[in-house]
């Protein structure tokens, strides 16, 4: 039994298929990878995993519960995180509030008991401190703690944002695109945070471009294509895939990180 | 505790300005309509500023209050404090019911939606004229009394209405730096991800939007005893572009800037009597001129100069 | 009855043209800059008041003065563009509706200052005998705004669908970006727009002024009812802020009519929120999904 379970996904915008009868299978504490060509349907399909969009035709199981029908809040309750392709920042807030966020499900505390700041309010208020200030130092952002999130530069706000989805303590974990942007020495840093996550026992999905970090990181990769699955395997068997190098990679492929 | 820093200085200044000026026009006259001033734009300041959700309308709920403690003291004799409370439930139940299709919607929709939702309800307070007074308005409120203490006076006003001030602020900084306050200034900075956090967006809008507007409702009901009359011109759309102006001129999303720009405001026109007729052209350029040049507001621009002062100092301190 | 509800009809289209110009003034800025211009109402007032200045305080004939103060009105419009939109370009929403709220004031305050709290008349263009429809009178000035109005949508229409400038004006709207690598001068075309609507405006205030009076704050409530047509009607359809506006003008005056002329202006702003919560694109706009 995967972690996570889509059966005959299918998604259209007004009668153009985004995605179309897609099966997959997330297996538990895996790093599980989709790769296709720009326009493939990478964004969507993680829209409607964490319930954004809803799809046409289909099912989304995590943990054995249906995703599809709930709203994203809801889905973040089962636990689910995930980080954005265009930086969706709190750029009104400090490092260090921007991850107290991401422990919003981890307290509980009401508006009256915090405008009193009741003792439990108190008492909850120092937890997701130290929460923040642990995935704050997990993602080796010590340095920016009292910034100002609009004051930081791209690479670190990519990582801000990975801070605070690990903050909510997900299952799962997905990442839309976390080396976009990013230098060679950013890039290499993005790498060794991904398995050390992968390595605190959480299951990341992984949407990215760049092949090298893709090769390197996962333990299993789908490949999309116009919304349909055209192979999925381990990374050495997707590399001599010929339909993948065919179709995908126009018959050139690039490893280098 | 940090957060509250500011807020002992603010103690500080409330009780001491009395002491230091006793009788004086400007602090227990004045100041009295600073302070409700400050207690309405902290209140829309939490909507507006940390949550991002502009109103236009905020005077329709202070006019509730008002009317509401207005109309049950002196038309059916009811004692002062339960007709507040009157006051703040069914100002909680029109916010509730009529704040979620209106946060649905966003910019200029949301703008347009709370605008017409404060012409209707100032609409209704002049139209029904056999209960509201109509635009004659409605005189003769008792004043407020605490256990047989009657606040009569200017002084015991002051002390009144800014104590009120004083709670709220102190209620609204400890919501502010807290889980939801964070859940309301991150529904400012991406909806989307809000949500992914868990936090509900929809009930987390109506929910500052139904506090706001309690606020705004209690203002209301103080400014009724204090005045002993209301008339709809006081809650009319005007009073609400002020308020948006007391919060854009003190600065978005910073509570004591939302007091200085209630004081600022309202000392103006006081102090520029004699540009009685450049009062509304000030207005306008005020606001016109803050969203240009210093979109953060004073309060924030001050600090950052402030800031910027401090280091500068510091530097040539070290060399 | 039918008479009646003849009258309240003619009296209805008569307001919903001046509804309809100042819609059309909203959805063209907001068509061109994704700007709502809250002081759309101020072009209405400033056009009458400063005809009724130019007629009756320095005695010039009423074409003159009415042509001087559109120009001017016009000039109003582009210095709006020019020294308060353009400078906060990229601005939220919330500040470019503030700004605009600002010039509102602003420009009221300005008018204050001028002419006082004084309501003023305009002479009508052509006599004031009425004209009679069965039992239902007509003034010739209403078919003046009727007929006004009518031209100078035509007009618009004949811009934004066969003319170069018009059609750029459109672009800018698409995609800022690509219409300034086509070549299309976007500063220009924002001026344009901007003029365009302070243009009609002016002329909403000058044809509706002998009806209606008007006086320093005669804007506020014709740039709200303007802006609540422009939505009735959807606001990224010139057309349909056009309909909206007529339609907002009957419900008003056969609500006054026949319900209570008190509660006119409050069924204008219910209708606008049930428009805004049932169908937010507005009657006649296009629903737009949502992008995340």
């Amino acid at each position: 039994m995967a972690l996570l379970e889509v059966h005959g996904l299918s998604k259209s915008f007004g009668g153009v298929t985004a995605i179309a009868d897609l099966d997959f299978g997330v297996p538990e504490g895996q790093v599980y990878s989709v790769i296709g060509p720009n326009g493939a349907g990478k964004t969507t399909l993680f829209n409607m995993l964490c319930g954004i969009y809803s799809p046409d035709e289909g099912s989304i199981r995590f943990l054995d519960r249906e995703i599809i029908g709930r709203l994203p809040h809801q889905v973040a309750e089962l636990g689910v995180s995930r980080t954005f392709q265009n930086l969706q920042m709190f750029f009104n807030m400090s490092v260090l509030d921007n991850v107290k966020v991401g422990c919003h499900l981890r307290t509980r505390g009401r508006i009256w008991s915090n405008a009193l700041r009741l003792p439990g309010t108190r008492r909850e208020e120092k937890q997701a401190e130290r929460w923040a200030r642990e995935a704050i130092l997990f993602c080796g952002l010590d340095d920016y703690l009292e910034s100002h999130a609009d004051a930081l530069p791209y690479g670190v706000l990519k990582r801000l944002e990975i801070a605070r989805a690990l903050a909510a303590s997900p299952r799962l974990l997905l990442m839309d695109e976390p080396a976009a942007g990013l230098n060679d020495t950013e890039t290499k840093q993005m790498r060794s945070l991904i398995r050390q996550i992968s390595g605190t026992g959480i299951t990341v999905l992984l949407v990215e471009h760049n092949m090298g970090l893709v090769m390197d990181v996962s333990d299993r990769i789908l490949v999309i294509d116009y919304g349909s699955r055209l192979a999925e395997g381990p990374p050495e068997a997707i590399q001599n895939d010929p339909r993948v190098i065919e179709a995908y990679l126009g018959g050139e492929i690039e490893y280098a990180v | 505790m940090s957060h509250l820093r500011g807020f002992y200085l603010l103690v500080a200044a409330a009780l001491l300005l009395p002491l230091i000026f006793p009788d004086n026009y400007y602090v227990t006259v004045v100041g009295v309509t600073a302070a409700l001033h400050a207690i309405l734009a902290v209140s829309l300041n939490l909507l507006m500023g940390y949550a991002g959700q502009i109103s236009l309308g905020h005077a329709g709920f202070f006019g509730i209050g008002a009317y509401a403690s207005a109309i049950l003291t002196t038309r059916y004799g009811w004692n002062p404090w339960p007709a507040m409370l009157f006051g703040l439930v069914l100002t909680g139940v029109v916010a509730f019911t009529l704040g979620r299709p209106i946060l649905r919607l966003k910019g200029h929709y949301l703008a347009m939606a709370t605008l017409g939702l404060g012409i209707i309800i100032n609409i209704l307070l002049v139209q029904t004229g056999s209960l509201t007074g109509g635009p004659d308005g409605l005189g003769g409120i008792p004043t407020l009394s605490l256990f047989g203490w009657a606040v009569d006076s200017d002084l015991r006003w002051y002390t009144v209405i800014v104590s009120v001030l004083l709670a709220v602020v102190w209620l609204v900084l400890n919501i502010i730096n807290s889980r939801s306050g964070r859940a309301l200034r991150a529904l400012h900075g991406s909806e989307v991800a809000a949500e992914m956090m868990g936090i509900n967006t929809t009930t987390t809008k109506t929910g500052v939007f139904v506090l706001a507007a309690l606020i705004a409702s209690l203002a209301g009901s103080l400014f009724a005893h204090q005045q002993a009359f209301v008339s709809p011109d006081s809650f009319s759309f005007f009073f609400s572009i002020e308020l948006v102006t007391m919060v854009v001129l003190g600065g978005m999303a910073s509570t004591y800037g939302a007091i200085m720009g209630a004081i600022i405001l309202t000392f103006l026109p006081e102090l520029l009597v004699v540009f009685e007729d450049f009062e509304v052209l000030i207005f306008g350029a005020i606001l016109m001129s803050m969203m240009i040049f210093l979109p953060q507001g004073l309060f924030v621009g001050m600090q950052k100069l402030w800031r910027r002062v401090a280091t500068e100092e510091s530097r040539r301190g070290a060399a | 009855m039918f008479d009646q509800i003849l009258q309240f009809i003619l009296t209805g289209i008569t307001v919903g043209a001046t509804y309809a110009l100042v819609a059309l003034g909203f959805a063209i800025i907001y068509n061109a800059s994704d700007v709502v211009n809250f002081s759309q109402g101020e072009f209405v007032m400033l056009g009458a008041m400063s005809t009724i200045a130019l007629s009756a305080g320095n005695g010039l004939p009423l074409w003159l003065a009415a042509a001087c103060s559109v120009a001017m009105v016009i000039c109003v419009g582009l210095m709006l563009q020019r020294f308060a939109i353009a400078p906060a370009r990229g601005a939220s929403v919330v500040t470019t509706i503030i700004i605009t709220i600002g010039a509102s004031i602003f420009l009221r305050g300005l008018a204050l200052l001028l002419w006082g709290k004084d309501i003023f008349g305009m002479p009508h263009f052509s006599g004031e005998v009425p004209l009679r429809i069965g039992e239902a009178t007509l003034l010739p000035q209403n078919l003046w705004v009727m007929g006004g109005a009518s031209v100078l949508v035509l007009g618009v229409h004949y811009f934004f669908n066969h003319t170069t400038h018009g059609k750029a004006i459109l672009a800018c709207s698409c995609n800022r970006t690509a219409a300034h690598l086509v070549g299309i001068n976007v500063g220009m075309m924002m001026l344009i727009a901007y003029g365009l609507s302070a243009l009609l405006g002016s002329l909403a205030g000058i044809l509706v002024a002998p009806i209606t009076f008007t006086s320093y704050d005669a804007g506020v409530m014709l740039g709200l009812k303007g802006f609540s047509a422009a939505i009735l009607g959807g606001m990224g359809n010139p057309m349909g802020a056009v309909a909206g506006g007529l339609l907002l003008g009957l419900i008003e005056s056969l609500a006054a009519g026949l319900i209570s002329s008190g509660y006119k202006d409050a069924i204008g702003f219910v209708i606008l929120l049930l428009v805004l919560f049932f169908r937010p694109s507005g009657l006649f706009g296009k629903a737009s999904a949502e992008r995340v």
